[in-house]
């Protein structure tokens, strides 16, 4: 048994082994840092590497995710306080009046996979409850999707109520119809054209 | 004729249909719209929440009473289409927001640019009629941008045009500013004049305001194009077989909406389903497994005796490139002779839908003449087939001055105004076809003329959209 056997399982998008194995190092008494650190959360970073450089594709770095989690959940119990914790909250929804998700479930998985902690909204969010619920799990930042132009008006609505709620949520928008100058206008925090660019994003707002 | 494209059998349509209805009678299809459950529960559907399952009794009950073929009326008569079986139309692009320079530099579109394309369609030769949301105009309020739209597409071109079906609201509108235009509302139910898209959420979705605007135009038998947009391996099956399976059963369910609401509401069975680019994760769609389900739908709507919508000049080249006439060759010469009869974004789409472009736009109405000619048939009887000619002009003769090419050189072959024929000393290196397309524009544009309409009506039009607004 090794942690590599760990590593290699999370690469191979093998979630069965992930578990297995996981396991089996917390049984044998492996020190747990190593585990979660070079067994679970190093492999992530070669995903991320391989997905940005073409090698990787979507299900399988959205797969390998799914597999790093469910070593990751076996793990939680035996962490101790601060360990294992995610690299931030993120609430993500489309905006209120649109029923388009598709580019939204892809970058809430990708959020999730790079690490963080997302909590999906769903669709036709209203404002008050993106504002809700960003407070209510101490929010690093509010991802907002649109694919209508028609529905735009909405993210502009929301940046207002976080911001008139006095939170210092950072507010990022994205879908096809938004753009760079429409995030700027609206007073967002940012825009990404794409999910892993949304990504990439939310790391450096967060860091 | 051999085609080598794969035609679907009687067991290989059979089977997708079999499939389709055990997802229609097991799994079902949601309607996110309170009316439409009720009909649906009126007319003994079973409905559980906002799932609705269809029996194949049920299915065959809709589709007996939509038409294979249906006229539709311009505000000039002589410009009316026939719409199914062998009759086929070029429809412009549909939907996106942005407009593309011939650098594929983006910005909003503005309703300036929504008129120049319903001017580009009025004084077109290849183009059979006016579309909808060309671009969306981003200058107006979002709101009454269909507005705006629809009278546009009614005052500046006098071809059969397609409506606006965002919402309930904008559908209603729709047909108001349609019997202002052509004597009435009641006049509608037996003269389709818009043919409105009407969209699915896959994988087995409608929204309200889809549902809403089938029941409001179904009601006055205007045309629906019922469509989806499955990407594959993310909102519907990653092989195509399967695909095909989900993307039937939702325009099936879309279909008995259509006919509960209004029967022998015109449906024309419609798909740009096209695959998940798996590095991405966005859709593309200037692919070879677009090409092939766009020919597959359209044998699929000839099993069922309905129209059918595929294909168009579709590209994910963000400027006007060899890419985006390579892309946009391929989907759409095989959506025509796949059998298609309505096809959207013929002309301008650009980016995988994100833009449209006034220099592709040029470009594909072009390639569409070139594929219409392509597809006009010869005709073989004595009239056309005289041995004379050959005997006269002899052994190693020239047929230049022969009267039958004095008479017919005008007009034998296809007339090109765009594509460059003159070989290379006839124009400069720098020349590309899209600056070429970029440079006729104004000239293009120059040779409009606003077609006659009654002031009264355009009266009443304009004063319905500021009372509306």
């Amino acid at each position: 048994m090794s942690i590599q056997e760990i590593y290699n399982a999370v690469l191979a998008f093998d979630e069965a082994t992930v578990k297995a194995k996981t396991q089996a190092e917390l049984d044998a008494g492996t020190d747990i840092s190593s585990i979660l650190n070079d067994g679970l959360i190093s492999p992530m970073d070669e995903v991320g590497e391989r997905f940005s450089a073409g090698d990787l594709f979507v299900p399988e770095m959205l797969v390998a995710a799914q597999a790093m989690k469910a070593g990751l959940k076996i793990l939680k119990p035996h962490l101790a306080e601060g360990q294992g914790r995610s690299k931030g909250t993120v609430v993500i929804g489309t905006v209120k009046g649109d029923l388009h998700d598709i580019g939204k479930n892809l970058v809430s998985m990708m959020i999730e996979g790079a690490g963080f902690e997302v909590v999906d909204l769903g669709v036709d969010v209203d404002s008050e409850t993106f504002v809700k619920t960003a407070a209510e799990k101490k929010a690093d930042v509010i991802a907002l999707s649109a694919l209508l132009t028609t529905t735009m008006p909405a993210m502009e609505t929301t940046v207002r109520a976080l911001k008139e709620a006095g939170m210092t949520v950072k507010a990022i928008v994205g879908g096809a119809p938004v753009t760079h100058a429409f995030s700027e206008q609206i007073g967002a925090d940012g825009y990404s054209a794409d999910a892993p660019g949304a990504v990439k994003l939310i790391k450096e707002l967060v860091a | 004729m051999v085609d080598r494209m794969q035609t679907l059998t009687e067991k290989d349509l059979n089977w997708i249909h079999d499939a389709s209805m055990e997802v229609l009678s097991n799994t079902g299809v949601a309607f996110n719209e309170g009316e439409a459950l009720g009909l649906f529960q009126n007319r003994g559907f079973s409905v559980d929440g906002k799932v609705v399952r269809f029996s194949e009794k049920q299915v065959q009950e809709a589709l007996s009473t939509a038409p294979s073929r249906f006229r539709l009326f311009g505000r000039n008569p002589e410009k009316s289409l026939w719409v199914g079986e062998d009759d086929w139309v070029f429809a412009p692009t549909y939907g996106p927001p942005f407009m593309v320079n011939r650098d594929g530099v983006q910005r909003p579109g503005t309703m300036h640019d929504y008129d120049t394309f319903c001017k580009l369609v009025q004084t077109s030769p290849h183009i059979d009629m006016n579309g909808y949301k060309h671009v969306e105009p981003q200058n107006v309020p979002a709101e009454t941008a269909y507005l705006d739209m629809m009278l546009s597409n009614i005052v500046f071109c006098d071809r059969p045009f397609m409506g606006s079906p965002d919402s309930r609201r904008a559908a209603r509108d729709c047909l108001e500013m349609a019997g202002i235009a052509f004597g009435g509302k009641d006049a509608l139910a037996q003269m389709p004049v818009t043919v409105s898209l009407i969209n699915s959420l896959s994988p087995l979705q409608y929204s309200s305001e889809m549902v809403g605007a089938v029941l409001e135009l179904a009601r006055y038998r205007q045309p629906l194009l019922i469509a989806n947009l499955i990407m594959g391996g993310t909102s519907g099956p990653v092989t195509l077989p399967e695909l095909l399976v989900l993307m039937n059963a939702e325009i099936l369910a879309g279909l008995v909406l259509a006919q509960l609401a209004g029967p022998g509401t015109p449906v024309i069975y419609g798909t740009t389903s096209c695959p998940t680019n798996m590095k991405t994760g966005a859709a593309t769609v200037g692919t070879p497994e677009t090409a092939i389900i766009s020919s597959m739908a359209a044998q699929l709507a000839r099993f069922y005796q309905l129209p059918s919508r595929t294909g168009g000049s579709l590209t994910d080249a963000t400027l006007p490139d060899a890419q985006a006439l390579a892309e946009g060759a391929l989907t759409l010469i095989t959506a025509v002779r796949s059998g298609g009869n309505f096809i959207l974004h013929a002309c301008g789409m650009i980016g995988g839908y994100i833009g449209n472009s006034f220099e592709k736009w040029l470009i594909d109405e072009e390639l569409c003449g070139m594929v219409r000619k392509m597809m006009t048939p010869l005709d073989f009887s004595a009239e056309t087939i005289d041995t004379g000619v050959i005997a006269r002009t002899g052994i190693g003769g020239t047929y230049l001055m022969q009267p039958e090419t004095l008479k017919h050189c005008r007009s034998a072959y296809f007339d090109y105004a765009l594509f460059a024929k003159g070989g290379a000393a006839s124009r400069s290196p720098a020349d590309d076809i899209a600056k070429t397309a970029s440079d006729r524009l104004r000239q293009r544009l120059e040779s409009y003329q606003k077609p006659d309409i009654d002031p009264s009506i355009e009266t009443d039009l304009n004063q319905y959209v500021r009372h509306r607004k």
